[in-house]
């Protein structure tokens, strides 16, 4: 019964970050500015859903759950980070200006 | 787990499916797009796993644990595609 009532609370929480974060990633105008939303959909969101799997009582279940926790939380940096370092160093097209990347004297 | 909580959870991680299939038509450039494919996998992967608390199967995990590796896999390629303008 207590442990209904945690998952319960896990499962909203979790959906509340998606939420949160799809909504951020709505109103950013950057792709800089929207990676932090999509590491908060991508990372944490998925994690606390999937923690919730121990109210479940099965043991495949939970099994299984703890084999993706661990999977999404290498992966989840991992792919910010390579969405990000191609960002920042894809090559500029001169109609882009400024507009969808950083400044060009930080590049290497 | 109550299948009431559950099945308003999938309600709701439907309702941000469609949250990510606009995010994914507002896209203007590849990389918006790449980021919107994985927001939209993550969100695929949290109903796969509420679907398994559902209906009290595992297999249900499994499967989202291999679009999790699909995802990274795709997500690397086409990062790396985008700076260096081809997969290799």
């Amino acid at each position: 019964m207590v442990l209904d009532v945690i998952a319960a609370g896990l499962i909203a929480l979790g959906l509340l970050l998606a939420t949160i974060g799809l909504y951020g990633l709505l109103r950013f105008p950057d792709i800089f500015h929207q990676l932090h939303p999509a590491g908060l959909v991508t990372g944490p969101a998925v994690l606390l859903v999937l923690l919730a799997a121990v109210a479940t009582g099965s043991a495949e279940i939970i099994t299984s759950a703890a084999l993706v926790l661990l999977f999404v939380l290498v992966t989840s940096p991992l792919s910010t980070h390579a969405i990000a370092q191609a960002a920042r160093r894809r090559p500029r097209r001169p109609e882009d200006g400024t507009a969808s990347g950083g400044s060009e004297a930080t590049r290497p | 787990m109550p299948g009431v909580v559950v099945s308003i959870a999938v309600g709701w991680a439907t309702l941000l499916l469609f949250g990510g299939g606009v995010l994914l038509l507002r896209a203007p450039d590849t990389l918006h797009r790449v980021l919107a494919l994985d927001v939209l996998v993550a969100i695929v992967i949290i109903l796969l796993t509420l679907l398994s608390y559902l209906r009290g199967r595992s297999y249900y995990i499994d499967a989202a644990l291999a679009l999790a590796l699909l995802a990274l896999t795709s997500t690397l390629v086409a990062a790396r595609y985008v700076v260096r303008g081809g997969p290799f």
